[in-house]
């Protein structure tokens, strides 16, 4: 098992949760919609971890929450479940420029069906343009979606202002909380969002569960059409072993959110401020404070990210890369880019991601290891200045 | 296979690559790729006679910006070719080098394998004996014409800016500097006090500017884009992104600004 700084990828379960959910496989297996006692344990379930998850967004009816199978399956539900119900409303729907791979294909999907979709451009520091997002807004505006803050660069977006803007002009406000739902917490009583992607595996729950919080009264249509459960607006048997750990990954962090938080932070920062110090060239992408407390997004001059990734890997620490070259495209960080960055700059980036487990000395060791993996692809490449060269030889010697 | 699913002798030879470097004075220079697209290298050789007096690579170096088997394919061509006949290693294919390696994740074929093709750019170098920096640099120097940049009154007053005076104006906006003389090369450095976000674009192919400029460049935060020429700047109401000319590669592409100067000379 290597360092893992990779926590926006993929979290490991609590074995808090695991305990949680195991006899719901075999034992208490029976469905929430049979009639027999064995269905009324399953039913149980369901309506404790409903009101598990209404809490943990303090949300005011349990009926808010729509369980899913994924956060990507709740972002289909917004936005074409919405978009469909409002058509005859208007054909227009805005995103940002910086929204996960999930939002912006489906916004691609409902371009094809005739919806018009415009993106909100971001600043250099991966922040939306509140005065953009206000222009953009017409008559035939049903829809904005935008991410409580970026999955890569870890911006955070003016969710408050973007929700009372929404709000204002009449227009539905989805917003994808994945990236910050386990280490900021929302209240969707203080903030009018209408609706809230959230998954399992992003507060330590089991992966193949999502959910997606719909405010009371606002309507939309099912994509997945069948039995009729979730109030008609998800179909398909429930996945109560799954729902049960969600939720008790979601007491879990309710209760420890505000420790865990200092010291992610904490980490974090001593993470930037020693590679920064360290390497020559360094810089940090995204916002200097208005950032996930998890999150240090790094790019380095002259090199590239996968050697990087591989460089890492051979001194077991893993973290990711907005490079072109480990892409299934190979185009580079849509994010980077919308930034201003340069292709060959946002080549050069690096991510960690910290988590529940992360301990200093696995940062230790990646800042340990890092300043030399970067110095040995710069004397290989091509790009280095000569200065720069010259300056790495002089510290050998 | 994912694209970081290498052989054994893939992260070999990215682990300990073989000769690498720069050979002052090379017999032929090729360079192929671009740092746009993630990859770009050069190779350097020295070409002797054998015993029988016909051609061969005696030496042979490589520096590679670029992933993983950007790296190892360099590695690989360089063992390949060093002592070999010039004629036969002018006919080492991409597939030639993949094989070598005990192969190449299929997406990386394309991308990545351009060693074979940075060989056989030194080689025609030499064969041509044609000098590439020479003719780099004959062409930044000529003169440039006249152009027309598409957008450029359309925006101006809306990010577009001929004349600066207060530099506050840019705290935090991603400007675009076009290199119109030393003056807008100060300038560009002013800024980076205001911004991090400065970037200079020019023709020339080293750094622009007066000497004692150039220096205090290079130890700046100022990106300089080299062989560069603006296009066209586009945006809904005001500056969003500009399009770029790369001659150098001949390619087109975008960059997300906000801000985009052009000093009148």
């Amino acid at each position: 098992m290597s360092i893992y700084l990779d926590y926006q990828a993929a979290k490991p379960v609590d074995v808090r949760v695991v305990s949680e959910m195991t006899i719901y496989f075999n034992n208490k297996f029976a469905n929430p919609s049979s009639l027999h006692c064995d269905g009324d344990e399953a039913t149980d379930a369901l309506i404790e971890s409903r009101q598990k998850i209404a809490d943990f967004i303090n949300a005011p009816n349990t009926s808010d929450i729509i369980f899913t199978s994924s956060a990507t399956e709740s972002n289909n539900l917004a936005l074409i479940g919405s978009a469909m119900r409002n058509k005859k409303k208007g054909n227009h729907i805005i995103i940002s420029e910086i929204e996960h791979i999930s939002i912006l294909n489906i916004a691609k999907y409902l371009e094809r069906e005739g919806f018009k979709v415009s993106r909100v451009p971001v600043d250099q520091f991966g922040i939306i343009k509140l005065e953009k997002l206000e222009k953009l807004i017409n008559d035939q505006t049903i829809l904005i979606s935008i991410s409580t803050a970026s999955n890569e660069v870890g911006s955070l977006q003016p969710i408050k202002e973007i929700s009372e803007i929404a709000a204002k002009k009449n227009v539905l406000f989805h917003t994808d909380a994945v990236a910050s739902e386990g280490v900021i917490p929302i209240d969707v009583q203080k903030v009018p969002i209408d609706m809230m992607t959230l998954s399992s595996n992003d507060i330590y729950g089991p992966r193949g569960v999502g959910a997606l919080y719909l405010k009371k009264g606002v309507r939309i249509n099912p994509i997945i059409i069948g039995g009729g459960q979730e109030r008609g607006l998800r179909s398909g048997s429930e996945n109560v072993p799954g729902i049960v750990g969600f939720a008790k990954a979601a007491e879990i962090m309710r209760e420890e959110i505000k420790t865990e938080v200092i010291r992610l932070k904490s980490m974090r920062d001593k993470l930037i401020q020693e590679v920064l110090s360290r390497v020559p060239n360094s810089y940090l992408n995204g916002h200097p404070e208005k950032r996930l407390p998890n999150n240090a997004h790094f790019r380095f001059d002259y090199i590239e990210g996968e050697s990087l990734i591989l460089s890492l890997k051979d001194q077991k620490v893993a973290a990711a890369t907005g490079s072109a070259c480990s892409s299934k495209t190979l185009e580079p960080s849509h994010t980077l880019i919308s930034m201003g960055l340069l292709h060959e700059e946002a080549h050069g980036s690096l991510l960690f991601t910290l988590g529940r487990f992360t301990k200093e000395a696995d940062l230790d060791k990646a800042i340990e290891v890092l300043p030399g993996i970067v110095k040995r692809l710069r004397l290989l490449s091509p790009l280095t200045p000569p200065e720069l060269i010259k300056k790495y030889n002089e510290v050998n010697d | 296979m994912k694209s970081t699913q290498y052989t054994e002798k893939v992260l070999d030879h990215f682990r300990n690559p073989r000769n690498v470097g720069v050979i002052e004075k090379p017999d032929g220079y090729g360079k192929v790729g671009n740092p746009v697209c993630g990859d770009l290298m050069e190779i350097f050789i020295k070409v002797g006679k054998n015993d029988s007096g016909e051609e061969v690579i005696d030496d042979v170096k490589f520096r590679t910006f670029g992933c993983g088997s950007a790296v190892a394919t360099s590695s690989m061509v360089t063992t390949m070719a060093k002592g070999m006949k010039v004629d036969d290693a002018y006919k080492i294919t991409r597939n030639d080098v993949a094989d070598e390696l005990e192969g190449l994740p299929p997406i990386k074929m394309h991308c990545s394998n351009l060693a074979a093709d940075a060989l056989k750019a030194a080689i025609d170098n030499y064969r041509t004996k044609s000098d590439p920096y020479v003719e780099i640099e004959a062409r930044a120097c000529s003169v440039p014409d006249i152009k027309i940049i598409l957008g450029e009154d359309e925006f101006l007053g809306k990010g577009v800016y001929k004349k600066v005076d207060d530099l506050s104006e840019f705290n935090g906006k991603r400007v675009l500097v076009v290199d119109t003389g030393d003056k807008s090369l100060e300038l560009a450095m002013k800024l980076t006090k205001h911004t991090g976000r400065v970037v200079v674009l020019t023709s020339a192919k080293t750094t622009p500017g007066s000497e004692e400029l150039k220096k205090k460049l290079k130890l700046s935060d100022v990106k300089i884009l080299h062989e560069s020429e603006l296009l066209e700047i586009q945006g809904t109401d005001d500056v969003e992104k500009v399009i770029i000319q790369d001659f150098d590669e001949d390619e087109k592409y975008e960059l997300f600004v906000d801000t985009v100067i052009i000093l009148e000379v």
